[in-house]
């Protein structure tokens, strides 16, 4: 191989100090995106398992939980999404306030989804479901339940907590635009499993 | 060119993303209550959701203006792997249910 043929390939493949035309930390923030979404993927998966190889009818789930309950969770993890796109995006055009403003209201939205799912796990509680016991059927669905949203909703808590020191720095102006960027990746990240979740155990 | 320099305000996109997001949620509702035959609801609830999962990937987290490369190194790596662990779980669990009805 010639040398100006190595290096064409050095310049393509070979790395260097950006190979996504993307920062070290963004880049580590997607690798790290990519490694969670698999730990989702085979909680989905385990649940898919569960369901196929359950011998006991799978409970119909608009007769355990109230759908639109769901729907209005769903609308504001989505809602509080935009805020976080446009916190991410003013924090990029140097407005500090509407950075700020923004991150408040995606914390809002956070701790309201927090308070409803607060509110879902308690009356499924109330109404006899347990990891081993479901009193719908197949003791496989409440442990799907607590499975998956127990650990989507861990996420949602600690994105709530980095957003929280996020939205402290960026007032004390200790924060750059890209630390506001990694962390509207990680609330993203929350939303799109919530999309999953939501389709995939909910409606389903 | 971006946005801001049409004189449009950069956070437009985001709240059209939104109302399109919603508007397919709502779909998705209707849909699960229109007692449509088992597999036509399977097949259009799991290609909205991947609508909606691209949307958030595209839009909220600007997959769409990075390079290419890290998108498909995102949605590959995610895809691929949960494909063939679907398979394989599925596999065994009707395995596992035929022996148990057995």
């Amino acid at each position: 191989m010639h040398g100006s043929d190595a290096a064409v390939l050095e310049s393509h493949w070979g790395g260097g100090a950006a190979p996504f035309g993307a920062s070290w930390q963004k880049t580590m923030m997607w690798i790290f995106i990519v490694t969670d979404a698999l730990l989702f993927s085979g909680l989905l998966c385990g649940y898919a398992f569960l369901r196929k190889a359950s011998t006991v009818p799978w409970p119909r789930q608009a007769e355990v939980f109230s759908i639109p309950f769901i729907a209005l969770m769903t609308f504001i993890l989505i809602t509080s999404s935009v805020f976080m796109a446009i916190a991410v995006t003013a924090a990029k055009l140097g407005d500090r306030k509407k950075a700020l403003l923004n991150l408040v209201l995606t914390i809002v939205g956070g701790a309201a989804f927090l308070g409803c799912q607060a509110i879902e796990w308690t009356h499924f509680i109330h109404d006899g479901a347990r990891l081993t016991h479901n009193p719908w059927g197949a003791p496989q669905f409440s442990q799907a339940f607590f499975i998956l949203t127990g650990f989507h909703g861990s996420h949602v808590l600690s994105g709530l907590v980095i957003l929280i020191v996020t939205a402290i720095r960026t007032a004390m102006g200790k924060t750059p635009p890209q630390g506001v960027e990694m962390a509207g990746l990680y609330w993203h990240f929350v939303d799109l499993v919530w999309v999953f979740i939501f389709t995939l155990f909910y409606l389903l | 060119m971006s946005e801001a320099a049409h004189g449009k305000s950069p956070y437009r996109a985001y709240w059209i993303s939104w109302a399109i997001l919603l508007t397919i949620t709502v779909g998705m509702l209707l849909a699960e209550r229109l007692h449509l035959p088992r597999l036509v609801l399977v097949l259009f609830l799991l290609s909205f959701m991947m609508v909606k999962a691209v949307m958030i990937g595209a839009n909220f987290m600007h997959l769409r203006y990075e390079k290419r490369n890290l998108g498909f190194m995102v949605a590959a790596g995610i895809l691929v792997t949960s494909l063939i662990l679907y398979v394989f779980v599925s596999q065994e669990s009707a395995h596992v249910l035929s022996r148990t009805v057995r």
